[in-house]
């Protein structure tokens, strides 16, 4: 009846997991009481949960994502005190807890922390930037937020019902395979895996057809702001590499369930097929993660520089070469797997090359702040540390990319710091970036900057105390995922890894704070003009937070930096030029398809994972009809009649008009 | 949305949004491709079968006529044109076939070349007792 599920599932044994999941339930059920006895559910019900407003869906994913990185970031507490204090001794996780930890911190972190919060950036600003109403399918973008959140609850959900996988965040065949790894866990790392998946390959197709589809009169493939570039390829990536990871997750599960042997070590499998195929996604993923980074970037610094972007027309192309290069280096993940000197020198130098266009990139910022006008506002302070943190992490990756470098470093805690250092000075950084930076778009009210910048200060430092540490010890010798060691040269590194571990947990709760005393404040930081950092692309030519409509005319764009032109024009005339009559906008009607769906998705992963044949099909053909139900609607669209964009535009125009002529009298 | 439509030029039409041909048109055009596409289908089975032509060159008949197959779908089905409206379209495609291209032929190079570092079978055997 209930499959491979009873009460032995529960760790009742385990304190930590145990107490962690009944804190856990505990708040979610409070924040749930709450919602209902303020009777704020119909509001969250018809505003956010079953919203296809891509403002408010990139606002959802970025919340998940900001969960997540709490749960990840715990996750990484936990194996640092563990290393500090394992030394001659087993510390105070077990080694079978210590592996499930450090299999959920690597694919909480990338599957859950940082795509969501790049896909959220992206969902929120692209379409402002292009000057456009909503991405090119609304209701199918509520669909793969709520899946990615299906993936999310999985993974947690192993905390207090089974385990999660022991074996790393790829989960390696053959220690994945069920000879070596009977248990749930593996099963929940891959239909979370598989689910979220289908939400990304969603949200990826989605946003590919906004850019390419969708742009306002004028908006021209060489006008977009670069973060609409970076969006293009990121999504181009999501499309083409996505579909490598599920199909090699969906033969890692038939070996599981129904005795394939894709990946095993008899009748005729091959586990180095599963590296090369998980590596052939793994690489594309991590230009997805740090491409919309490098857009971010671009924006906040030519904003706070008060410059055009140095070289936009290099900074598309090394973008797109980075798309296409970021195919032919996957190789360099196991170069130590026995392939001969052809094999991994070619390899070796595509992977070199790519430094290239990044490199191009970098000189680029540097020559947009040249001469500028600098403020070191928090968003830029994310950007300058990025470039600093950034470049070290790309000099040690170049180091590994030479093959007998890399027989020395392969799987050893250096090369866990260069992938931190990237992965943290490049996406972690540009995320918080982009956050500080259309926080004010999002929410119609500025970030406190006393809090913000002492969050930078200690997270920039804290991840110099924490890592660099880590690359000694890698030098030293040692490997990553120990759970506990004798060699007492590595032990004084890891003591210093626990400070700084410490540091960038008080960054965090700066973080946090600041949201508290921001949101505290807001009549005082409120941003009425919808301009706060005097901007130069179209987001900012709207009001903040933006109506449900972004704008009451599709912008007429002649040019790059589309707003800064609109703006010296209307300095120049003294006002903004007149407007044309308004009209009814139709709008795509709200639908709870998306977390319908997901409802369904989480029984039938759930079900999956457990045996459950009976609930399997319930869920499948829930989610089914769900998807029918969508397809046979009558009616999807909404008018919002000329009065009232007008009424909602005026308050908008009237705002800058006085923001113009202040700047007019100066 | 209203003010949508003359965003897009005329000459950027999504699949299935191609100007209006009449329905007979439309409807010869997919039986050609059907009838193609049977055919194309009916030969590799005749071909594979069959002692008529030189036994190894049957594989790469099946291959070049599996190409074939993809290019009738492509053409009739998906509406895939070398017309000025469907740049993005064959784009993609390009970009699909490089991708396809660097991950299979990646793929099939990589592993060809995985037991490169292993000493010979007949030096391990001895070796084990």
């Amino acid at each position: 009846m209930l499959g491979k599920l009873d009460w032995s599932a529960i760790p009742f044994d385990q304190p930590i997991p145990l107490i962690a999941g009944a804190v856990v339930l505990v708040a979610i059920l409070a924040v749930l009481i709450w919602v209902v006895v303020k009777g704020h559910l119909p509001y969250l019900w018809h505003e956010w949960i079953t919203s296809v407003d891509h403002k408010r869906i990139g606002v959802m994913y970025i919340l998940l994502a900001s969960v997540m990185l709490l749960r990840g970031g715990s996750d990484a507490i936990m194996m640092r005190i563990q290393q500090a204090v394992a030394f001659q001794s087993q510390g105070y996780l077990p080694p079978e807890h210590y592996n499930q930890i450090f299999s959920a911190h690597g694919t909480i972190m990338i599957f859950f922390v940082a795509m969501p919060f790049v896909i959220g950036l992206m969902n929120l600003i692209v379409p402002l930037q292009l000057g456009v109403r909503d991405v090119a399918f609304p209701t199918l973008n509520s669909v793969g937020f709520w899946l990615t959140a299906t993936g999310a609850l999985l993974v947690n959900l192993s905390l207090v019902i089974g385990e999660f996988a022991r074996t790393g965040w790829l989960a390696f065949p053959p220690l994945s395979e069920l000879s070596y790894s009977p248990g749930v866990g593996v099963d929940y790392y891959a239909w979370s895996l598989q689910i979220s998946g289908v939400g990304t390959l969603v949200a990826g197709i989605n946003l590919v057809t906004t850019v390419l589809k969708l742009r306002t009169r004028g908006m021209n493939y060489l006008r977009m702001p670069m973060f609409c570039w970076t969006t293009l390829a990121s999504n181009l990536l999501i499309v083409a590499a996505f579909p490598i990871l599920t199909a090699t997750l969906a033969m890692l599960l038939l070996d599981r369930y129904l005795g394939f042997h894709f990946f095993t070590n008899e009748a005729g499998g091959n586990v180095m097929m599963f590296m090369n195929l998980i590596w052939a996604w793994g690489h594309p993923e991590v230009y997805i993660l740090v491409l919309p980074a490098f857009g971010i970037f671009s924006e906040v610094v030519s904003t706070f520089s008060g410059k055009a972007l140095f070289g936009y027309r290099s900074m598309v192309l090394a973008t797109m070469a980075i798309c296409v290069i970021s195919f032919m280096v996957w190789l360099h993940h196991f170069f130590t797997m026995g392939a001969g000197p052809d094999v991994n020198a070619i390899f070796g130098i595509a992977s070199m090359i790519i430094a290239i266009p990044t490199g191009v990139k970098i000189y680029n910022w540097l020559f947009t702040m040249y001469g500028g006008r600098i403020r070191f506002a928090t968003p830029m302070l994310w950007s300058v540390g990025f470039m600093v943190t950034f470049i070290i992490g790309g000099l040690t990756g170049v180091l590994v990319a030479v093959p007998p470098a890399d027989f020395m470093l392969h799987n050893s805690m250096f090369l866990v710091a260069h992938f931190h250092n990237v992965i943290i000075g490049g996406v972690l950084f540009g995320a918080f970036a982009g956050f500080e930076y259309w926080f004010p778009k999002a929410f119609g009210f500025r970030l406190d900057e006393r809090w913000g910048k002492l969050a930078f200060w200690f997270t920039f430092l804290g991840f110099y105390v924490t890592f660099i540490p880590l690359y000694i010890a890698g030098m030293l010798g040692m490997t990553r995922r120990m759970q506990h060691y004798d060699v007492a040269a590595w032990r004084p590194w890891m003591l210093v890894a626990a400070v700084g571990m410490a540091v960038l947990t008080i960054g965090v709760i700066c973080q946090v704070v600041q949201i508290v005393v921001s949101i505290r404040n807001r009549e005082a930081l409120r941003d009425r003009t919808g301009d706060p950092w005097d901007g130069r692309s179209l987001e900012w030519a709207t009001s903040s937070p933006p109506p449900v409509f972004n704008f009451a005319f599709n912008p007429d764009v002649r040019g790059e930096d589309a707003y800064w032109d609109m703006k010296a024009h209307a300095k120049q005339q003294q006002l903004e030029h007149d407007r044309p009559e308004y009209q009814d906008i139709e709008m795509p009607r709200n639908s709870p398809t998306g977390f319908v769906c997901a409802f369904f998705a989480t029984i039938m992963g759930f079900a999956l994972i457990w045996h459950i044949w009976w609930m399997v099909i319930l869920g499948g053909i829930g989610a089914f009809a769900t998807f029918v139900v969508f397809a046979w609607r009558d009616h999807d669209e909404y008018v919002i009649p000329a009065e009232e964009v007008a009424r909602i535009d005026r308050i908008n125009i009237e705002e800058r008009r006085r923001l113009v002529s202040m700047a007019g009298a100066v | 949305m209203s003010d949508q439509a003359h965003v897009r030029t005329e000459h950027d039409l999504a699949p299935g949004e191609e100007e209006q041909h009449s329905v007979g048109e439309r409807v010869i055009g997919y039986v050609v491709g059907l009838a193609l596409a049977l055919l194309l289908t009916a030969t590799s089975f005749f071909i594979a079968g069959t002692d008529l032509v030189w036994q190894p060159s049957i594989p790469v008949a099946l291959i070049v006529l599996a190409i074939a197959q993809m290019g009738v779908h492509l053409v009739f089905f998906l509406h895939i044109t070398t017309g000025p409206d469907n740049t993005n379209n064959v784009l993609a495609l390009a970009f699909g076939l490089l991708v396809v291209f660097l991950v299979v032929g990646g793929t099939v190079w990589i592993m060809a070349h995985l037991n490169q570092n292993m000493p010979p079978m007949d030096q391990i055997m001895p070796m084990r007792r």
